[in-house]
């Protein structure tokens, strides 16, 4: 096991290192961002003054190469958006990101393994149906409608939630939810799907025969063998989720990536650029890595063998 | 712990809260009129903070009038120069030579004195630096200037050129003190305001306090918070939950009827420009035809509520190259088909295909505008395709040079002028060799540079002249809507929205009614 995840964290590394180096090139070929930060009718002058300033003047190669010595040394250099260092601004964003992600999460697996699991037992029943519509209607609503609705229904209408922010515990109510709607459609399905096959296993039957209640059988040992592909997804979702919401950022002022990556692109901030897909990328592989570690402690076989693939 | 002393931890922690409630209070500052704060929601945080960059408005909204103040201002009903900072002034004969007498009795923030020393480093901060200082470029200072000090309280600046105006350029700098920092912008500035800038949440909020030593009247505010809201719905929900007391801008959604909702004109102009050296707008008659294309009432009835209303000239009626009583072309699609079928007749390929280049933050709801603005054009047999861009290509489309492989296109302007005149509009759009214009006419540009040299009436009066040429002649801008803006009050907060609320939100105008 621990061969596969050595390899595991190679190619992740690798695909990470990949990803920064695309999004430096991608990035400059949009040009220099001098038309944003000076004014309109700037000089000649001006603009190569504050090229030379910024590096921005330099061969592209040259600036490659400044751009890894510094990375290696986890300098990306200093924001021209925000005038603090580019590490600086990205990690600011991750504190605040991987609690909303965190908490969300956390609630929708919660929900999704209740209704998934009770699904299952009844399914194709009416309780199966009605359970498997409620959550999938939830997963299509848009989150930016949700969120304004959510707004104008709770804060305003009602008065019992802020509109906005992120200072008070239930400022933090409309966006965890927002950011729970698109996970709990697929986590129930999944957790549905797993535990049928789980509880359909013969030593649960088995089991049932001799007298065992089912809500013990469902706890203790259905869902630890269903829980392999909810382990699968859960960690997938999680990987999405490292990028920040854009919606949730913007609508409720939450700071989070998304908010920053999209600030950084629209202000052609190259350095806050890279150091959140820098940023993004190891939050990727850490959630992959733990969703491994989780795999291999839930079931013997990975451990033991060389495995099966995550 | 046992619940007992749980409970007398509580007590103890509201008597303490007690104490230093009623002590803050009784050491309450008289440095505004009452100790009420103020919170304000905008839409997007200001990326410089430097007193030179003020003509970016995220930056003059929090800074101008409150924090900083210049030597002269702009009054916002009559439109006419004010003393500020500066307590007369004149001018020499010729209009070169600018004698401004400075108030006594100023302080800057941090303890510095206001004299003519340090308003001629302030002012040669923003002329002559290279910082890249947004209000110190040609487009507001386009002669050179000597500034010398003649005694304490005189400032005498003396231009290249006759400069009839040079009190309205004034008003675009923003005094800080003599301590700021000259090869570099600032985060921190220090001007003679009645609030100094006390906390700055990056990206989330801006607070600002009152200064003890302010010269002149306390505004009613104590502190005030701005907070950001990219959302307009968002701005205005936190009016309407009590967690904002004034929100700018609001959309026409949002709006109530009552007289929370304000509209107020930040002369604005929504207009189009099209090209004169590439086909087919090398035509006028195309160009002409655009005009005629454009259903400027209804677009502006059925999607631009509250925010703009039909208008056929590129300035707004403060502006004094404004014609009164001009009317414009009207909505008339089948004259614009005549005018492209007479200009096809002599050669013209009136459908090659033409880019209409707009921003999708333009202004809102400006998406819808700009797709009826192509079915309209369409109608009459131009080939569209719409583009949105965002700002930094838009902003390269806009400026020279205009490389010959373009794509002939038509670009969405959003241009404000609230300074009253046309010299910080003609000469970039109008003049043949300014930064965004497309215009080769020798006529009008003679017209500009006259102006420029005179004051008043006569220099109203050759503006409009130019005016004249271009609405008749050149058709090369397109006017569409003359742009409103919507905020939204707290209970209790009054405030009216004047031509500068855009760029310049005087705590001072805001009152507490209850």
């Amino acid at each position: 096991m621990w061969t596969f995840l050595r390899r595991r964290l190679v190619t992740s590394a690798i695909t990470v290192v990949g990803v920064v180096v695309v999004v430096f090139f991608l990035a400059r070929m949009t040009g220099s961002p001098a038309s944003l930060y000076l004014p309109e009718s700037a000089t000649p002058e001006q603009i190569d003054e504050f090229n030379r300033r910024n590096g921005l003047d330099r061969p592209l190669l040259a600036q490659f190469w400044d751009f890894l010595s510094g990375a290696v040394r986890l300098d990306f250099g200093e924001s021209i958006w925000k005038q603090r260092p580019a590490l600086d601004v990205a990690m600011n964003a991750v504190p605040p990101t991987i609690a909303l992600a965190g908490i969300a999460l956390a609630l929708a697996l919660v929900i999704a393994l209740v209704l998934g699991s009770v699904a299952a037992l009844y399914r194709f029943r009416t309780v199966d149906r009605i359970i498997s519509v409620v959550t999938l209607t939830i997963s299509s609503i848009p989150d930016f409608w949700f969120a304004l609705v959510g707004i104008l229904l709770f804060a305003v209408q009602m008065g019992v939630l802020p509109t906005s922010g992120y200072a008070t515990p239930s400022a933090w109510v409309l966006p965890t939810a927002t950011v729970m709607l698109a996970p709990i459609g697929v986590l129930t399905q999944v957790v549905r799907g797993a535990m049928i096959d789980a509880l359909g296993a013969s030593y649960i039957q088995n089991a049932r025969a001799r007298g065992f209640s089912m809500a013990r059988l469902v706890v203790r040992h259905a869902l630890r063998n269903a829980s392999l592909p909810i382990i699968s997804v859960t960690g997938d979702r999680a990987a999405g989720m490292v990028n920040g919401s854009i919606i949730v950022g913007s609508v409720f002022a939450f700071p989070g990536f998304g908010v920053v990556i999209m600030g950084a692109v629209l202000n052609r901030d190259f350095a806050v650029i890279q150091a959140s897909v820098f940023v993004v990328g190891i939050g990727v592989i850490l959630v992959n890595l733990a969703a491994d570690l989780l795999y291999a402690l839930i079931d013997p076989r990975v451990r033991i063998g060389s495995g099966k693939a995550a | 712990m046992s619940f007992v002393s749980r409970r007398r931890l509580a007590v103890g922690a509201v008597a303490l809260a007690g104490v230093v409630a009623l002590s803050t209070a009784c050491g309450e500052d008289p440095s505004s009129a009452t100790d009420r704060d103020l919170t304000i929601v905008l839409a997007t945080p200001p990326v410089s903070l430097d007193p030179c960059d003020t003509q970016d408005a995220a930056n003059a909204q929090i800074l101008r009038s409150n924090v900083l103040e210049s030597l002269t201002r702009i009054d916002p009903e009559s439109g006419d120069v004010e003393p500020l900072l500066a307590e007369s002034w004149e001018g020499s004969d010729d209009n070169r030579t600018w004698t401004f007498t400075l108030k006594q009795g100023v302080e800057f923030h941090d303890g510095e004195p206001f004299d003519a020393d340090a308003v001629s480093t302030s002012i040669d901060r923003v002329i002559n630096s290279d910082i890249g200082c947004g209000n110190g470029t040609e487009d507001f200072f386009p002669y050179d200037l000597t500034i010398d000090v003649v005694d304490d309280t005189t400032v005498k600046v003396t231009s290249a050129e006759p400069d009839g105006i040079f009190p309205l350029r004034m008003t675009y700098v923003d005094l800080a003190s003599p301590a700021t920092p000259v090869d570099e912008k600032t985060r921190q500035p220090v001007g003679t305001g009645p609030y100094t800038l006390s906390e700055v949440v990056d990206g989330e909020s801006i607070t600002i306090e009152p200064f003890v030593d302010y010269w002149g009247d306390a505004p009613d505010a104590s502190s005030v918070k701005y907070v950001y809201r990219t959302e307009a719905t968002v701005r205005a929900s936190m009016i309407k939950t009590g967690e904002a007391d004034l929100a700018v801008p609001i959309s026409a959604a949002d709006a109530t009827d009552d007289d929370r909702t304000r509209e107020y004109s930040d002369n604005r102009v929504f207009f189009l420009r099209t090209q004169t050296n590439k086909a087919p707008f090398d035509d006028a008659r195309v160009r002409e035809a655009v005009h005629y294309a454009i259903d400027r009432g209804t677009i502006t009835e059925a999607l631009m509520d509250h925010s703009g209303e039909s208008y056929d000239q590129i300035v707004a009626p403060t502006v004094n190259a404004y014609i009164d009583g001009y009317e414009g072309p009207s909505f008339d699609p089948d004259h614009a088909k005549q005018l492209l079928d007479a200009a096809e007749e002599d050669g013209t390929d009136v459908s090659a295909t033409v880019e209409l280049v707009t921003r999708p933050d333009l202004f809102p709801g400006s998406d819808e505008v700009m797709q009826a603005i192509t079915q309209n054009l369409q109608d009459v047999g131009f080939t569209i395709k719409l583009r949105s861009i965002d700002t930094d290509p838009w902003l390269q489309l806009l400026r020279k040079p205009y490389p010959a492989e373009q794509t002939p296109n038509i670009i969405a302007i959003s241009h404000d002028n609230i300074s009253g005149d046309a010299s910080f509009t003609y000469p970039k759009y109008v003049s043949s060799n300014g930064a965004n214009s497309t215009l080769q006419n020798d006529e009008i540009d003679a017209l500009i540079a006259k102006a420029e040299m005179e004051t008043g009436e006569s220099r109203a009066a050759t503006y409009q002249e130019a005016s004249r040429l271009l609405y008749e002649e050149e058709f090369t801008l397109v006017p569409v809507a003359l742009q409103t803006k919507l905020l939204m009050l707290g209970t209790g907060i009054e405030y009216e929205p004047n031509g500068l609320t855009g760029v310049e939100l005087r705590i001072g105008d805001i009152t507490f009614t209850d």
